[in-house]
Parts: C-alpha cells; structure tokens; sequence
C-alpha cells in the first residue's frame, strides 16, 4: 500500500514539473482561465476513466467506451429534437449505455468471452447504430435546455468539470468503502480465491460492465451537449485515452490493484502534457510520440514497484 | 485467409472462363465506384450527382465505400475488375497507397477516373475534383475583408488529406497578400466535431485575441463554433469548408461562423460520369478537371436555402 502511495505522489510531482516546465514556455498556460480550460478538456475523459479504473482493477478492458459515448449522444439529441422532455432525456442516454454494458457484461460474465473481444464487438457494433440511427448525420436544433450539461457554468467552474469531480468521488467511495468496491478488487486480484470466499464473481463482474456502460452514456450526453449535436463519429478512439489515463494513473493492466486518486492524476497527466504542447504550437505528430512515451514509461514503473514490492515481500 | 485467396482466384478462373467479348458489346456499361465513406454528408452529395447522371446516361453503377482503409478499398477494386466493369471510378484512401491496385486495372485495360482526391501512381485518364487552392485563397481574401486587413488568425487543420493540405496552402497564399495578418497557430483537429473542439478550445486559450480562424471542414468549423461560444468570443470570425446544411444554418443565424467555401460535390459527380461517358465515345479528355467553388456567406446562404436542394 505504501508503494502504491509512493507512486502517486511521484505522479503529482510529475504533473506539477511538467506544469512548471509549460508554465516556462507556452504563453497563457498559467492561469486561471487556462487551469479550467484543462478541466474542461479532460472532463469526459474523466468521466469515463472512473468506470474504466473499475474494469481494470477487476481485470478485464472495456474498448467500447468511445462508440456507446457516440450512440449515447446522438440518441440523447434525437430524442430532443423530438420534444422528450429532459428528465427523460437523461433516462435515454443513460439507459442505453446500461443496455450496451449489460449486453458487454453478459457476455463477459456468463459466455466466458474474453473482455477484449466482447467489448470490441461492441465498439464496432454500438458505432455502427450510431449512423444507424443518426442516418450518418449530426443531429442538431436542439432545445436551448440541452446545452445545460455542457455549457453551464456555475460558480466559475464548467458544468462538465463539475460531474468529472462528482463521479470521480462517488467512483473512489465506490471502490474504498463498498463491499461491491471491495470484491472488485477481489475479483481483478484472484478470481478462483474470491469465489471460493463466497464472492458472486459472475454477478460482480456483469455489474462492472453494465455501470460503466452507465457512466459512457453520462460522458456520450455531456459531449453532446457540449457539442450543440448529436455527432455520430464523436468518440473515436476515446478508449484509447481513457485507458492510457488509467494506466498511467498507477491502475494495473493485470488486475486487482488501481485507485481513482491515481486515475485523476493520470487524466490531469496527459491533460496538462496535451494542453501545454499544443499552447507551445509544438508540431501535433511530435505530441502523439511523447503520449507514447509517457504510456511506456508508466507501464514500466509500474512493473518496477511490483517487482519490487515481491523483492520486498 | 488462403481459403479466401482461393476463394479469389477460383472466382478469377471463373470470370475468365466468360467469353472476352462480354464487356464490349454489353448493352449497358458498367461502371465501378469506390468511394472515400459515405459517412460525409459530401460523398452522399457526389454519389448522388454519379447516379444521377448514370441514370441518364443509362450506366449501371456498382457503388462500395472504402471506409478510410486501404485494404478495403483495393479489395473493391480487385472486384471490379473480377466483375468486369467498363470503366472504375475511386476516391482513394490514400494518394500513393492506391497506385498498385490502379496499376493492376491499368494491367487489365479497364480505365479508372479519380474523383475528390488525386492519386500519385498508375494511369489514371481523368481526376476530377474541386480546386482546394482556389478554395482556401477564398477564404482567406473572405477573412481578410471581415477582420479589416489586419489581425492575428488561426488554423484547424487535418494535415493527413491532401486536399486539406491544398486548402491550407491555398488559404497561407491568400493570407500572405495581407501584411497585416499573421498565422499564429495551426493545430490538428483531425477534421472531426469532437477533437476539433479541443483543438479550439487550446488554440483560443493560448491567443485570446485571435480575430480569425480557418477551418478545413465544416465538422471543423462547428467544432470551433462551440468552443467560440463557451469562450464567448463574439468578435471572431470562422471561415468554415463545405457548406454542409448544419454550416448553412449556423451562417444564416448570425453566429460566429461568418462564411464557408462551398464546393459542388453533385457537380463533381456530374462531370465524372460526363467525362467516362466522353472516354467510351473515344474522345480526347482532360487529365485534370477542376470544378469551381465558391464562398457562401449569410445572404448566399439565404438565397441557397430558398432555392431546393439539387
């Protein structure tokens, strides 16, 4: 635990150097109006990497966040075009990323697919109904209450940081102080041992799933609404960020161990590293390498504290 | 993936063994088209304008979508010509990539057309597309007269196509005619509503006083406009590229998105089944033909949304 204690803080000082170093040479990156414009931009990538820290720890991946976020989205903003009200505006997005989750969750739980492939079968397929449904179009002229979620802002701060802050609480008490929190990291950690202790794996991991499914339908109608549209090739390769905040936020690729302390500061991370290149106009191919960079280096830190950790032990 | 290959080539023999003279004295002509995606509200337009004047023409079109991939799209072609078709028309994928599977219709005699995106290798009788140098050189004397001559300005670029590459160079030429106007930022918003935003978001933070920003596409455009609005940037001028209806709106609604390059995607699809159907009859085509654009402002925009859309 100490070790793991360890690493975060070395990612906090990590992002406070790198904020340093920008802070040096990009005009405009050390202010206030630029600190909220980095929460802003890492907002749904937050949002969705409190559910994806919860898939990992328990050992499993989930690659169809970007595409229900799409689905989500543009279903939200057709059912608003058509004059639903907003309550149940909300129960659409939200129940439709439960659907897709439940759907990635049975197949993981139950038909022993293994998470990779079922929930890649789900980014094809929930992309797919997204043009479906959408006819391939962005679906605009929405109600001016539609941009709520993503525009408002309260007290200074942006609605969507706002929800980012919220869920990523609830997501940490969740995981720390729950005993569906517990058996997650139960399950990620040994699997055999946590039935035998009389942990419902089965029931565990399709929950896993099916509520960050839920979450992917919050973040789909968050963009959306930020968006002013429904946008059915929004989304893409949103995975890809959502597990490198999670990774290099200290959560395990293997299971069982991860924090959504860690996963903040690995969202933050590559939030400040994108923000700040791009302030520095540095060249947009350059930046995909260091993201790169970044990626391995927390993976192998990551396999140093543990070997570590097993020297120690 | 051998029992495909064998698939293939079984299917090859077959197409083979069909009398040579099949293609030739076909009543009706076959045409085979491998488009970009259908996902752009443009290709929807170009396919259209192909169909369109097929019809009249009385072609048969066989029409696939290469979806961004490559293999895919030198796939559809090996089908084409397994099909036998008369002529193919492709929006590649990828300017080089595509060259082997034009050389290998040009193997087979079979003439390809490029439409939208120009190919780098093989023998292709004819591209025709919108000329995007000219369309960013709009665009920028169109900004240049909105922001008074003088300024700093922005782009949001997707410098992975080379039409968007011709846009870009096109709107620095026009831009360098004014020296009061300077280039101070260009960011990858990989041509999508989402990510352009972001790019937005960090382009307008880093110089609050942008007077402009040109945008590649209008996904682009509407992606900036969004980012404009949460910014409250009520003085910035976007130049957006399409004209899509969602654009059009935008424009006529008096928002931040003042002006956009509107290209004539059903007129591209027109004079590529015109120019095939002038191949076929043996005369002398152009290797290149431009189709105009042109800039679409809130009064053009109005006028355009009266009329019906072609």
């Amino acid at each position: 635990m100490n070790r793991q204690r360890f690493a975060e803080y070395a990612l906090v000082l990590a992002t406070l150097v790198e904020a340093l170093v920008f802070a040096g040479v990009a005009p405009g990156f050390l202010s206030v109006a630029n600190i909220l414009n980095i929460a802003m931009s890492v907002a749904i990538t937050g949002i969705l990497a409190v559910g994806m820290t919860a898939v990992i720890v328990s050992g499993g991946i989930d690659l169809s966040v970007g595409s229900v976020v799409a689905l989500t989205g543009v279903s939200a903003a057709i059912a608003a075009a058509h004059g639903v009200p907003a309550p149940l505006v909300l129960l659409v997005a939200l129940g439709i990323g439960l659907a897709t989750g439940a759907v990635s969750g049975a197949l993981v739980a139950w038909a022993r697919v293994p998470s990779f492939v079922a929930t890649l079968a789900m980014l094809t397929a929930a992309r797919g109904l997204a043009f479906i449904v959408s006819d391939g179009r962005s679906i605009g002229g929405l109600p001016s209450w539609f941009a709520v979620l993503g525009r408002s802002v309260v007290l200074g701060v942006p609605g969507p940081v706002i929800l980012m802050a919220a869920v990523m609480l609830l997501g940490a008490l969740v995981l720390t102080q729950t005993a569906f929190g517990r058996h997650i990291y139960a399950v990620g950690g040994n699997p055999v041992a946590s039935w035998l202790a009389g942990i419902r794996v089965r029931r565990v991991t399709f929950a896993i799933y099916a509520l960050n499914g839920v979450l992917a339908g919050l973040a789909g109608l968050t963009l959306a609404s930020r968006l002013g549209a429904g946008v059915p090739n929004a989304g893409n390769q949103y995975e890809l960020d959502v597990i490198a905040a999670v990774v290099v936020g200290g959560t395990s690729l293997t299971g069982g161990r991860g924090t959504i302390a860690g996963t903040l500061w690995g969202t933050l991370f590559i939030g400040v590293l994108t923000n700040g290149l791009n302030l520095a106009n540095v060249d947009p191919y350059v930046q995909k390498i260091a993201l790169g960079v970044v990626i391995v280096a927390a993976a192998v830190a990551d396999q140093l504290s543990r070997r570590w950790g097993e020297a120690a032990a | 993936m051998p029992r495909r290959l064998a698939l293939l080539l079984a299917l090859a023999a077959l197409a083979a063994c069909k009398p040579k003279d099949a293609s030739s004295d076909r009543a009706t002509k076959t045409i085979g088209v491998s488009l970009l995606t259908r996902e752009h509200d443009f290709y929807r337009q170009l396919e259209a304008g192909l169909r369109d004047e097929a019809a009249k023409k009385g072609y048969k079109l066989i029409v696939t979508t290469g979806d961004f991939d490559l293999a895919k799209q030198q796939s559809e072609i090996d089908n084409f010509l397994v099909q036998g078709v008369d002529a193919i028309v492709v929006c590649p994928t990828d300017t080089k990539g595509i060259a082997p599977a034009i050389e290998k219709a040009n193997a087979a005699n079979v003439p390809v057309f490029t439409a939208d995106i120009a190919a780098q290798g093989g023998k292709v009788v004819s591209h025709i597309a919108s000329d995007n140098v000219a369309g960013g050189r709009l665009a920028a004397e169109y900004m240049a007269k909105a922001i008074g001559g003088k300024g700093d300005v922005g782009i949001i670029s997707q410098p992975e196509l080379q039409s968007v590459i011709d846009r870009e160079s096109g709107f620095r030429e026009g831009i360098a005619k004014y020296p009061g106007i300077h280039i101070v930022a260009a960011i990858n918003g990989a041509g999508v509503r989402d990510r352009a935003l972001r790019a937005a978001d960090d382009m307008f933070q880093a110089h609050p006083k942008l007077a402009a920003v040109f945008a590649i596409n209008d996904e682009t455009a509407l992606g900036a406009l969004s980012s404009a609005q949460t910014h409250r940037l009520n003085e910035l001028v976007i130049v957006g590229y399409d004209a899509a209806p969602e654009a059009l709106k935008a424009i006529v609604q008096g928002t931040q998105l003042k002006a956009d390059v509107a290209q004539q995607p059903t007129e591209i699809g027109h004079r590529t089944i015109e120019t095939i159907a002038a191949h076929f009859a043996g005369r002398q085509v152009p290797p290149v033909i431009a189709v105009p654009v042109r800039i679409v402002d809130a009064d053009s925009a109005r006028a355009l949304a009266a009329t019906p859309a072609h």
